[in-house]
């Protein structure tokens, strides 16, 4: 029997994390758990724009970014994901993963030495979630067992250009340091890998 | 692998800047920011201006809006495709913006090159508020704001503006903001969006003080009135107006690669 009442507005729920691989598992993980009737939540990640494989694809004179460059492309993909993927799962009704969301970005932009202040402000236009985790992961993820990249080593790899400024090791430090804190805090609850 | 810039590093840099920017004050080339609506008759005055500074001996650089080699052809592409809600046109253009300043506009104003701006974040405040988004919010993106030592503003009214793109070219989709308007006639959607685009530029050319030009006076009186307007300008001391810009700047090029930001 069809019902004319407005579906009840979904679950924004939010996965934090750097290694794109333990990502992906917490959102099947995340997606499985919060089933709006027989259908599993709905998940939003990186670069739905497709922003960043352009990006990549530039020509190699274009020269790089910088970090507040950076992280206004992300706030661009951020913004596609919210209009595109989130907001419509949402009004469905249907609960939706976002992974990476907010605090990810703005963990990423400090280990690039951006403000907090700047970067809170720039993702303001994004809701907050209703529940947010941080997958579980361990404080290095050797290069030659990652079979994905994040949007870290993407970030990474976009600054450094030809050069090596940008040491993925020490910025995935900073992330999960800036994580820790965050939960410590109560801002999110540890999802395990 | 050099990676990150000590903190101890960045304070002393940090402590060091006020005295940089006063050296560098008298060296330091001039920024000048053109604004104004489409059809306003600025790029022409732009060009004008700009024979002149180098007929002056000064060393000239130009930069445009949204013309950024690194994300152009990422805003290009969603604009060809009508893809882009007002937040993503905003943060894109920011995102052009930043790079050609940290890259171009900085980098050459430091060598004492002078600046000519065709449209600056002036243009990005104007129409994305336009569009409907919050001037604080925006007015965050672009901070801490380089500051130009002159803006000249191009005032004309909507019916003028919307008259003389008419007699050149259909406005395009963005152009002629059909994205919030929701008008199909293109034409009559430009009139209706140059309208709050020219209520948002005159707030800001109050607030700001811009040097406003009556852009309905012909070509030859607007540019005497533009040069004896910079002629009487007083810089904006880069120690009292841009000093929070530059420390940014000259943090960012202590920990980038030469190639980056090139001397």
């Amino acid at each position: 029997m069809r019902s004319d009442r407005p579906p009840t507005p979904g679950k924004l729920i939010a996965l934090e994390g750097s290694a794109a691989a333990l990502l992906t598992n917490g959102c099947r993980k995340l997606a499985a758990a919060n089933k709006t009737g027989r259908a599993a939540a709905g998940v939003s990640r990186w670069d739905a724009s497709g922003i960043f494989f352009e990006m990549g694809m530039r020509a190699s004179g274009a020269g790089v970014p910088s970090p507040k460059t950076l992280m206004l492309l992300h706030a661009a993909d951020l913004s596609f994901r919210l209009r595109w993927e989130l907001g419509p799962l949402l009004d469905q009704g249907r609960h939706v993963v976002a992974a990476p969301y907010v605090e990810s970005y703005i963990a990423l932009g400090k280990a690039f030495g951006v403000s907090r202040r700047w970067l809170a402000d720039l993702f303001r236009f994004a809701p907050p979630a209703a529940e947010s985790y941080r997958i579980e992961e361990p404080a290095s993820v050797p290069g030659n067992r990652q079979s994905l990249r994040s949007y870290l080593d993407n970030s990474v790899d976009l600054l450094n250009g030809e050069s090596l400024v940008w040491d993925p090791a020490r910025v995935r430090a900073q992330v999960l340091a800036y994580l820790d804190a965050l939960e410590r805090r109560g801002g999110c609850r540890r999802l395990p890998a | 692998m050099s990676n990150f810039f000590p903190v101890a590093q960045r304070r002393q840099l940090r402590r060091r800047v006020p005295a940089l920017l006063k050296k560098q004050e008298s060296k330091r080339g001039l920024l000048i920011a053109f604004e104004g609506p489409d059809g306003s008759g600025k790029t022409t005055q732009r060009k004008l201006f700009q024979d002149w500074l180098k007929g002056q001996g000064h060393k000239v650089v130009m930069t445009k809006w949204n013309s950024s080699e690194l994300i152009k052809p990422l805003t290009k592409a969603r604009k060809t495709a009508q893809a882009l809600s007002p937040r993503e046109f905003s943060l894109l253009h920011a995102a052009d913006f930043r790079h050609r300043l940290e890259t171009e506009i900085l980098p050459s104003l430091w060598r004492g090159r002078m600046v000519v701006a065709d449209r600056y974040l002036f243009t990005a405040l104007a129409r994305d508020a336009a569009r409907g988004l919050d001037l604080h919010w925006l007015m965050q993106m672009y901070s801490p704001i380089l500051w130009p030592d002159v803006v000249f503003y191009f005032a004309v009214t909507p019916e003028t503006s919307t008259q003389r793109v008419a007699a050149d070219r259909t406005p395009k989709y963005y152009e002629a903001g059909q994205d919030v308007t929701g008008f199909e006639d293109p034409l009559a959607s430009y009139q209706e969006f140059i309208g709050r685009v020219i209520q948002e530029y005159e707030a800001l050319a109050l607030i700001f003080q811009f040097v406003t030009i009556d852009a309905e006076k012909s070509i030859h009186e607007q540019h005497k009135l533009l040069r004896k307007a910079f002629e009487q300008a007083e810089r904006r001391l880069w120690t009292e107006w841009n000093a929070d810009a530059l420390t940014e700047w000259l943090d960012l090029r202590s920990r980038m690669p030469e190639a980056v930001l090139e001397e």
